[in-house]
């Protein structure tokens, strides 16, 4: 019995650490940043010029994530960081690459502490405002100089009170693509323009069916098909994304058919078999992967799936369009382009300005032309050479990515809606176990825990609606 | 009473009354070490669990992080499941002394038999959890088989349906620990006296009853043991195959304690309600724990095994 109360102890033991040391850290007081230096005034194309051998050495930790986005990311930051440092010997960059399921916490745990990386990475909008109210990230707007930020896309996702929180590296957008072979043999003709509406999705849906195609392919195992229908639709009965933050914050109701409606009509496609019997057996790429096998006729695609589809099925078969138009809001004809992962400099960084010349560095044409033959992922920057993307239908991925408004509202709901409301609801869909109404309430639920169990971020993001 | 008598008693009664703190200063090292390693965590978590982090540091909060984990229903299905988990220690019990049995009556082959079943135990939990989400899946290896062999109707999304999730994953927690099981019984079984089994069998004991009066009160303790260790496991030590099977859905079906905690203190910025729910696991497990030392301390006064 001793034996079973050691290991009991232990048990426990091993458990209270792990939640202490997180626990800890959080709830000390947060220490004054030591040393930060001050923001020095932005200075041109500091990130280009070589500097003497016999300048000050700078050490710089940057905690990096972009590999599951965009393959071929790592080995080009790789060749990035050996460039610079040829260029500039006093600095020594350290890359630390990140885990998806730990990116957030990781830094959350380096923010209470204030120390950690001096460049880091995190999601747009909600994970990197996240950090700015807890007062982790420098603004970059003040340390790379305006004429070079007015180059980068998508800003707007990490724009607030008038600065520039974190540079966007590029942009992902999400399509559908379309297996050509099967709507020939199914009577499906693509649409004339770049969309659908809902009505001859639908239309074209029952159309493959008949024929036997399983007509729409994907995987919500992990919950992110329904993050994508939601990127999708959910927002096509809005005008902004401050009503999504109204809903976020408690000033409107996610059981608001303006809100969750948009469930009935993911409700429908599952009732009449549109989608595959195995959805909740696999993960989004799992589910995406079958398209490529020729196993529906369409899917939820981003540039990498597409290239890989092209690559599996032949460029002739394979099609691209925009998502269905369902809504009638502003944003229904709103793009999805993001720029997914964002990098900022840390508020404790000693070498912020070095830190920023390097990320301003890692937009400098050559590296932008790099990047795209590494990853196949189009930059978010005016200045990439568009010239690069030679396949019809990732030019045509481009064109949606970078053409009129793009919002991705994942970016815009706190992370615990996102992961308690938005993931498990489209799953409730998809396993057939519950109704959109029953999404609604799910998604009014956690987001009125939320607000509860974070009065202060509630107080931020109210602040976004002034 | 001389006054040399008077000196010598003083001094004896003084001895008596100071200790002998050698002892004390040589265990004291080792006795701070184990309180910081094991004590300090679950004070702070305690501590934590009335605290709520703020931009400037942490503030008192009372019970409210206790407030919010018991009016949530996830909170609630989270340890429903835990639950459920918890009746399936009775059966993988059960199987795990069967198997035990079957093979110490060493049938041919039975050298290969116990590896195969203490094998699982001996992997990583994620890797079983990867391998049986191949199994399980509306497409996996489980379901064309059945559909090869005409019973296509029996074919479930295992993982994918809300009913059938939480049995599946016990399926997977008792495929594992039951090698564990195996090994403990078979080992106690080895060292059961022969006599008692002669004896048995003198009075005309068939293996039913050789089973029944001798080998089963023989295990007692090791089967009590098991079944502390594995209620333990179903409560605090069944994250692993919950994350690498389901992450916890479809939507919360098979969302456990551990996952509630992991999520609040990782991914939501909750450090305070994650603590507060590890203080009430801690609290549900020890209230386990006891009410076994108080049936096996029953059982030891009675003078039983």
């Amino acid at each position: 019995m001793r034996t079973t109360m050691v290991r009991f102890g232990g048990l426990l033991a091993a458990a209270s650490i792990v939640l202490s040391a997180c626990g800890s850290a959080a709830s000390t007081p947060a220490p004054t940043p030591a040393a930060t230096t001050a923001a020095t005034a932005p200075t041109d194309s500091a990130s280009t010029a070589a500097v003497p051998t016999n300048a000050e050495p700078v050490e710089l930790t940057y905690w990096y994530w972009a590999e599951s986005d965009a393959p071929g990311a790592d080995k080009w930051m790789a060749d990035s960081v050996a460039a610079y440092q040829k260029d500039h010997p006093n600095v020594t960059i350290k890359v630390v690459p990140q885990a998806t399921d730990t990116l957030q916490s990781a830094f959350q745990t380096a923010a209470a502490s204030k120390s950690g990386p001096d460049i880091a990475s995190q999601w747009a909008t909600g994970p990197v405002l996240g950090f700015v109210w807890s007062d982790a990230i420098s603004p970059i707007s003040d340390l790379v100089p305006a004429d070079e930020i007015k180059h980068w896309l998508n800003t707007s996702e990490n724009t607030y009170q008038g600065k520039l929180w974190a540079m966007p590296m590029y942009l992902l957008g999400i399509g559908m693509a379309y297996n050509k072979e099967l709507f020939v043999k199914a009577g499906v003709t693509p649409p004339t323009g770049d969309r659908w509406t809902w009505d001859e999705f639908l239309a074209a849906s029952a159309k493959l069916k008949a024929a036997g195609i399983t007509p729409f392919v994907g995987g919500d195992k992990n919950g992110y098909l329904g993050a994508w229908w939601f990127a999708n639709l959910g927002g096509q009965q809005l005008d902004s994304e401050a009503d999504l933050v109204k809903a976020v914050v408690g000033e409107a109701s996610f059981t608001d058919p303006k809100y969750s409606g948009w469930y009935t009509e993911l409700e429908k496609l599952v009732k009449a078999g549109y989608i595959n019997n195995d959805v909740m057996s696999l993960d989004l790429d799992q589910g995406v992967r079958q398209f490529y096998q020729g196993k529906g006729a369409m899917a939820f695609t981003s540039d990498g799936m597409l290239a890989s589809a092209i690559k599996e099925l032949g460029a002739d078969k394979v099609g691209v369009m925009r998502p269905p138009k369902w809504g009638t809001g502003t944003l229904a004809d709103a793009g999805n382009a993001t720029q997914s992962i964002s990098f900022f400099v840390t508020k404790w960084s000693q070498h912020q300005q070095a830190a920023a010349d390097f990320l301003q560095y890692l937009h400098t044409p050559e590296r932008l032309t790099e990047w795209y033959k590494a990853t196949g992922v189009v930059a978010a920057d005016d200045r990439f050479d568009s010239t690069l993307v030679t396949v019809p239908q990732l030019q045509q991925m481009a064109k949606f990515e970078t053409t009129g408004q793009q919002t991705w509202l994942e970016n815009w709901i706190p992370s615990q809606l996102d992961g308690d409301g938005d993931l498990p609801a489209g799953q409730l869909i998809f396993s057939g176990s519950g109704t959109a109404a029953d999404a609604g309430q799910l998604w009014e639920r956690v987001a009125g825990t939320w607000r509860a169990a974070h009065p202060d971020e509630l107080a931020n993001w109210q602040g976004l609606l002034k | 009473m001389s006054s040399t008598a008077i000196v010598s008693t003083t001094s004896a009664s003084a001895r008596r009354r100071r200790p002998d703190l050698t002892p004390y200063l040589l265990v004291a090292p080792a006795v701070a070490l184990i309180v910081l390693i094991y004590g300090y965590p679950i004070v702070r978590i305690f501590i934590d669990s009335f605290l709520s982090p703020t931009k400037t540091g942490a503030k008192t909060v009372g019970v409210a992080n206790y407030g919010f984990a018991v009016n949530d229903p996830v909170f609630w299905k989270s340890a429903g499941n835990n639950v459920f988990l918890l009746a399936g220690v009775p059966l993988m019990t059960v199987l795990a002394l069967l198997f035990a049995v079957v093979l110490f009556d060493q049938i041919r082959g039975w050298r290969v038999y116990r590896t195969l079943v203490f094998t699982p135990y001996i992997m990583a939990v994620p890797v079983i959890g990867a391998t049986f989400v191949y199994l399980y899946g509306f497409n996996g290896i489980v379901n064309t088989l059945l559909r090869d062999i005409g019973l296509g109707g029996v074919a479930q999304d295992w993982l994918g349906n809300p009913t059938l999730v939480m049995p599946s994953i016990l399926s997977v927690v008792i495929y594992r620990e039951l090698g564990f099981g195996v090994m403990l019984f078979l080992a106690r079984m080895a060292s059961i006296r022969l006599e008692l089994y002669e004896a048995a069998e003198i009075d005309g004991a068939g293996w039913w009853a050789r089973l029944r009066y001798v080998t089963i009160p023989q295990l007692r303790s090791v089967i009590g043991f098991f079944v502390v260790i594995e209620l333990i496991t179903m409560l605090s030590w069944v994250f692993a195959y919950v994350y690498s099977m389901t992450g916890g859905g479809p939507g919360f079906a098979s969302s456990v304690l551990e996952l509630y905690i992991w999520k609040n203190a990782f991914a939501y910025r909750a450090i305070g309600i994650a603590s507060a729910v590890a203080v009430l696991l801690l609290v549900a497990t020890s209230v386990l724990i006891v009410v076994q030392l108080l049936v096996r301390g029953g059982e030891s006064e009675t003078g039983e095994e």
